[in-house]
């Protein structure tokens, strides 16, 4: 009852659970146009993730694996469904998951059989793959309620499904290291534990070989996803939305979000977009958008991309952006190659590529 | 003396209980000119200036107005002497409308109110001073309350004019607009005395300078002769232009743990859905026009001020959401604000350095105390005192006694004596001598250094820009734009600050 008085009274109030605010892009995260302005290198029609294995960056483009070098882009191989997550191995194998509920590794990225198949029925999702150092591969598994396509379903149903699963190459099994997480999306080991992106939790949590787990980055104002190391330590966080208010109060609307869901066409939705600018009918995310017909880079964003660079810690060293004005949206995936940081956007479909002297450069700027 | 000089005074000396605050000290005003007046707080400009308009009398020495000897004892018979003076502390009656403390002291036996607010406004507006004539002084933000003390002065139709730091408290474009009234004010042959720590705006506007230190005249001189680090040397008997507002910042602090977080902060009308975050071991400034919701904003987050009732926004502490509707429990979390207004909310005039210090230790004790111990106040004071540099006579001086400069080292010292992890600085060196100012930042940086969390408000740029290792602008009552001290300039922050 007293339960019930005070949620009442936060949401007339505003505070507690209803509290809709949003962390703002400042300190390591201040906006800038680097990511916007970063050369597309690619474009692809259905791209989803990119891996490395330090000579050749794999991009999985549908069903495709490409390959993308200095010489050009080249298919290595094809599957009957699209690809989810891809990873490279350090043996200079590639782990491929296929419609996010099988996971295939083979030894070389064209060979013709895989070595080992993971068919666990309980995977549903698995949206990123990343090696350990025990020679298993890490698998986030964003959801047992939807599959890998349908994550704005999951958004708004308020997933918590997600689990972290660790897939042991040598002899097939599936162990389980975390579940009930909301849409883990990205995983990367960080010393003895795994960092992983929880995206509707807005965090990157470490979970320990015990499985225990703790908040490492918290209150992000983005939507986070895969996770990759750099080079010289620390890693890569990319994040495919950025949180706005309005989002933020459609999803503690509960009837207002099961209506809109029922009657509205997805893609207009209130709710975060890989892409955005597209139809008229996209709703205006609680602010004017444009002014004299331009479209203000720090209005409230439908779509937006972003890539952290964190320090082993987690802690944010800086961010580079492609804002609401920009096209570059929706990043999903970025690793880093010999010096430069190639980024997927989703939204757009391109594959970017941003020198890191350039990077520091234009931050120093 | 010449018939150029509308006011002179000669050997002029003033003691306080034996002490000078002025001694020997000749002093001409020429008829028509902007007189610049500088010199460290306590070095005897506001005494001199008091002398003149009939607050204090002379103990020993003459004062001249148009060749006539004169000795005014009260600032009304100075006024009819034709010398009127816009003091630093407020000096307008806070209940009474603006127009009412217009024309203060010239009521007529009956007087209407409409006929007082149609003069008061098509006045203002003459000077074009936006302020409502109805509106109650004291809703009034500090730089309107000194608009009315000018429009008021410039009212009485003064011959001379002496203004004790005018600019203070204005922004940028209000101080455009005071340096343009103050220049039409001389071409309608008015003479004006200008007191500013500024020494730019003192190298503006003025037509002369005069030095003071210590008590004593130092020198008088036409300021196309001065430059910035004359003045300075001039003032402190020692070169500090590399010191204050010194080279350009080459490296910046790296973040640590973020201490503070605003999120979506509203407190209408100020600040409208402000957000903002703090990070340990850094300075993070904070920049914009008067009016622009800084002050309001770090006043939620320490308690002093509320923020809207319903949906008003989050104010988070190291990850955990607070929300602070008196300062107590805030202090108490390790926030310490240091105001802006430290004659008002900054200390008790009437108490001793000691005591005023040892309150904020107080401050931060759970449940308060019945018994006080004189004399843990005394070792506390002492002790805080020494840190800080404040000079007074001893613990038990009060602060009403010392200068400027000194009485914020106090209201700093109250702050951080309670130790705290977030200190956020109110404009810190308002009128406040260049000498503090150093000591100020110093002390200001050096807290950032041992990993605090350091927030300077401030309307000064170059301050701004000396101390902070990342620049926050604000403008109507939110965070538009942030910089990196890097890579920060005048231009893009003012901009910023106005666009």
């Amino acid at each position: 009852m007293i339960s019930a008085l005070k949620s009442f009274a936060d949401r007339l109030l505003g505070r507690g659970d209803a509290t809709i605010t949003v962390p703002s892009f400042d300190g390591a995260l201040k906006p800038n146009q680097i990511l916007e302005t970063a050369e597309t290198v690619a474009q692809f029609d259905a791209a989803e993730d990119i891996a490395t294995d330090g000579k050749a960056i794999y991009i999985a483009d549908g069903s495709v694996i490409r390959r993308f070098a200095a010489s050009g882009t080249t298919e290595v191989r094809r599957f009957d469904r699209a690809i989810s997550a891809l990873c490279c191995l350090p043996d200079g194998g590639i782990a491929v998951a296929l419609d996010g509920r099988e996971v295939r590794v083979f030894p070389t990225p064209a060979a013709a059989n895989a070595t080992v198949m993971f068919t666990d029925p309980s995977m549903n999702a698995v949206n990123a793959l990343s090696s350990a150092k025990d020679g298993t591969l890490i698998a986030t598994d964003g959801s047992s309620a939807r599959p890998t396509g349908e994550w704005v379903y999951d958004l708004m149903e308020r997933g918590r499904t997600g689990r972290v699963l660790a897939l042991d190459i040598a002899n097939g099994r599936v162990r389980m290291m975390a579940e009930g997480l909301h849409y883990a999306f990205g995983a990367c080991t960080a010393g003895d534990a795994i960092f992983v992106s929880e995206s509707w939790r807005h965090r990157v949590i470490a979970i320990s070989s015990d499985g225990s787990q703790r908040a490492v980055l918290d209150n992000l104002p983005v939507y986070p996803s895969r996770l990759s190391p750099a080079a010289s330590g620390g890693f890569w966080l990319t994040a495919f939305a950025a949180r706005t208010q309005l989002v933020e109060f459609v999803l503690r609307e509960n009837a207002y979000r099961r209506r809109m869901m029922a009657e509205i066409d997805p893609d207009y939705w209130i709710a975060p977009k890989l892409r955005s600018g597209q139809s008229f009918l996209e709703p205006m995310q609680g602010a004017h958008l444009k002014t004299m017909g331009v479209v203000k880079p720090w209005a409230p964003p439908r779509s937006y991309g972003l890539v952290i660079r964190l320090n082993e810690s987690g802690v944010p060293l800086y961010a580079i952006h492609s804002r609401v004005d920009g096209v570059n949206h929706g990043i999903v995936a970025a690793v880093e190659m010999d010096g430069v940081l190639f980024a997927l956007a989703k939204g757009s479909g391109r594959l970017l590529r941003a020198p890191l002297t350039m990077i520091e450069k234009e931050l120093r700027a | 003396m010449s018939s150029d000089v509308i006011l002179a005074l000669r050997n002029a000396t003033k003691l306080y209980a034996g002490v000078p605050a002025i001694e020997n000290v000749d002093f001409e005003l020429r008829r028509g000119e902007i007189h610049a007046l500088v010199g460290e707080n306590g070095a005897g400009k506001s005494t001199l200036t008091k002398v003149m308009a009939g607050v204090v009398t002379l103990t020993s020495g003459t004062m001249q107005v148009d060749g006539v000897v004169v000795a005014p004892r009260t600032p009304l018979e100075a006024r009819h002497l034709g010398i009127a003076m816009v003091f630093q502390e407020n000096s307008l009656v806070p209940t009474m409308t603006v127009a009412q403390n217009l024309f203060l002291g010239q009521e007529k036996f009956y007087n209407r109110l409409r006929g007082i607010y149609i003069a008061a406004q098509q006045f203002l507006q003459s000077l074009n001073f936006d302020v409502t004539p109805t509106a109650t002084v004291g809703l009034l933000g500090s730089a309107k309350k000194q608009m009315v003390e000018i429009a008021r002065a410039v009212l009485h139709q003064a011959k001379v004019i002496i203004f004790d730091e005018p600019t203070a408290t204005l922004t940028p474009e209000e101080k455009k607009y005071f340096f343009d009234l103050v220049r039409d004010l001389k071409h309608r042959g008015v003479s004006i005395i200008f007191i500013s720590h500024a020494l730019e705006e003192a190298l503006l506007l003025a037509d002369r300078i005069t030095v003071l230190r210590d008590g004593k005249h130092v020198v008088t001189d036409d300021a196309a002769k001065f430059d910035r680090a004359r003045i300075v040397q001039a003032m402190v008997g020692r070169d500090l232009s590399n010191t204050l507002y010194g080279t350009r910042k080459t490296t910046v602090r790296p973040a640590g743990a973020r201490v503070l977080t605003v999120q979506n902060l509203k407190m209408a009308p100020m600040v409208r859905n402000n957000s903002l975050s703090v990070f340990a071991g850094q300075i993070t400034g904070v920049f914009g026009l008067v009016g622009a919701g800084r002050t309001e904003t770090f006043k939620v987050v320490a308690g002093v001020m509320k923020r809207d009732f319903f949906h008003g926004g989050e104010v988070i502490l190291h990850d955990k959401p607070v929300r602070y509707r008196v300062p107590a429990p805030a202090v108490r979390a390790g926030i310490a604000y240091i105001t802006e207004d430290r004659k008002v909310e900054g200390f008790f005039e009437t108490m001793s350095v000691a005591r005023n210090i040892y309150l904020g230790l107080l401050a931060k004790m759970p449940g308060g105390r019945f018994i006080l111990s004189g004399r843990e106040a005394d070792k506390v004071g002492k002790g805080w005192g020494e840190r800080l540099k404040v000079r007074s006579t001893g613990n038990d001086a009060k602060v009403v006694e010392l200068s400027g400069g000194n009485q914020q080292k106090v209201v700093i010292a109250k702050s951080l004596v309670q130790d705290p992890d977030l200190i956020i600085f109110d404009e810190p060196t308002r009128g406040v001598d260049v000498g503090a100012i150093v000591e100020i930042h110093e002390l200001i940086q050096g807290l950032a250094d041992q990993g605090k969390a350091v927030v300077v408000i401030s309307s000064y740029l170059p301050e701004i820009m000396a101390l902070s290792d990342r620049i926050l602008v604000s403008r109507q009552g939110k965070v538009v734009e942030e910089f990196s001290a890097l890579e920060a300039t005048e231009e893009k922050i003012m901009y910023a600050a106005v666009h």
